[in-house]
């Protein structure tokens, strides 16, 4: 019986350690990618970028936008607005985004984030002046949930990114995300108006308010990830998926 | 072989491997608190790069770092090669992790449960609040003769995996002497 046992052991050890030792099915891929066994680089910002011409060319020209003429318009609303102010700004548009972020956590099947979402809202708007002062920040249960959007509901749906784009004006996206982008835009508040037929008037008010409002944080994304890049296109290309990758696993 | 022989090996082999949190996570605090020390005595960022760097080379697997950063090419660096290539990968990031200080500021940082992804590694889920925006940052810690950071996740973008999509395409269009070049400009603008 001992024997028997021994043997029994005995082969289980062996078949162990032939497991942890043999090699593995990626290691043919590993030697050719990675620099050593804990290396898992090789893939973590892959995206197909068959633009990359026009989109490299695309990218010079927002570069060059956003030094001579959006920089300007940060640098003067900095200038002019008090931190305060600005804060208060913000929180008014990020609050008014609530159905962006509601409605995707729904979407995504996050119902606990939906709830949150909707309590952060009724705090914000109703004892925090419309928004203006973020209440929610006061109770830990609602700070630091992650936001949800279209992006992040088309990914968790299966979607893969696509071509990489890089949008005039706006950036670098990806198929999916620029669906991603028109989903939000129809559910944000701020840019209901345009829906209106007589909306001529005043409709470009709120959004143009948003997009002043979002400037220094968003160029000074910018500059943080090309200021020390070697390939400043393929460093925010590669930050952009990083940055998508991980929101839609939240 | 007796079986008493048999069972500590196989109690053994999974404790061997296994990574403890707590210990790496013990290394970080200790790394972070060194580094704000440091940064509220500095009054420029780049006072506070000269400073910190020798705390950082404790901390901080540098090699680790440029290795993963240059990728497969790194196998065909030659000693020296590897040694320049890791000496401004270093000063590069410190600059860039320094960048983001401004002097009289000080985070407010909130360490979260560790994860073992893989024996060896702990990585230290934190969440930030700084200047007033909260950011997720993730220390990815190995065992490199005792714990060290091997990468800073902000907002799910590692520093790594950035200059490794640059530095890869630089050395597999024009080999390792390209890389050191592209290394160079960046350290000197």
């Amino acid at each position: 019986m001992n024997s028997k046992l021994h043997h029994l052991v005995l082969a289980g050890t062996l078949l162990c350690l032939a497991a942890c030792t043999s090699a593995n099915p990626n290691s043919a891929r590993a030697d050719t990618t990675k620099a050593d066994d804990q290396d898992d680089y090789d893939v973590a910002t892959q995206i197909s970028d068959p633009l990359e011409p026009v989109n490299r060319v695309t990218f010079f020209i927002n570069d060059q936008i956003y030094k001579w003429a959006l920089k300007p318009v940060s640098k003067t609303y900095t200038t002019v607005l008090p931190k305060g102010l600005r804060e208060c700004i913000d929180n008014v548009y990020e609050n008014a985004k609530f159905p962006v972020r509601f409605i995707n956590s729904g979407l995504q099947g996050k119902f606990d984030r939906a709830g949150k979402e909707l309590q952060k809202f009724a705090v914000n708007t109703f004892a925090g002046f419309g928004g203006i002062i973020k209440q929610s920040n006061r109770i830990p249960s609602l700070t630091g949930v992650p936001s949800e959007d279209t992006g992040q509901t088309l990914a968790k749906w299966g979607l893969g990114h696509g071509p990489y784009i890089v949008l005039p004006l706006l950036g670098p996206s990806s198929a999916r995300e620029l669906v991603g982008f028109g989903g939000d835009y129809v559910l944000d508040p701020i840019n209901w108006g345009f829906f209106f037929e007589d909306a001529d008037d005043w409709a470009w008010i709120p959004s143009t308010g948003n997009t002043v409002r979002a400037l220094p944080l968003q160029l000074q994304r910018y500059e943080d990830t090309t200021a020390t890049a070697i390939d400043p296109y393929t460093a925010v290309r590669s930050t952009f998926v990083q940055n998508r990758n991980s929101a839609a696993t939240e | 072989m007796n079986r008493r022989l048999l069972l500590t090996l196989f109690c053994c082999l999974p404790l061997g491997l296994k990574a403890s949190p707590s210990e790496a996570e013990a290394k970080l605090r200790s790394a972070i608190n060194e580094v704000l020390t440091l940064a509220d005595r500095a009054s420029t960022n780049t006072a506070l790069t000269v400073s910190v760097r020798p705390v950082l080379v404790r901390y901080v697997s540098f090699e680790t770092m440029t290795k993963r950063a240059i990728g497969v090419g790194w196998r065909q660096f030659t000693p020296a090669q590897q040694q320049r290539a890791t000496d401004l990968f270093t000063t590069l990031v410190i600059r860039t992790y320094i960048g983001k200080f401004t002097p009289g500021e000080r985070p407010v940082i909130d360490y979260k449960i560790a994860t073992t992804p893989a024996a060896a590694r702990v990585d230290v889920p934190t969440s930030l609040i700084y200047k007033g925006s909260r950011y997720a940052v993730t220390y990815r810690m190995e065992q490199i003769g005792g714990w060290k950071i091997a990468d800073v996740v902000i907002e799910g973008v590692s520093m790594i995996a950035n200059y490794r999509s640059q530095l890869d395409a630089t050395f597999k269009q024009s080999g390792a002497e390209a890389v050191i070049r592209s290394l160079e400009q960046s350290v000197s603008r």
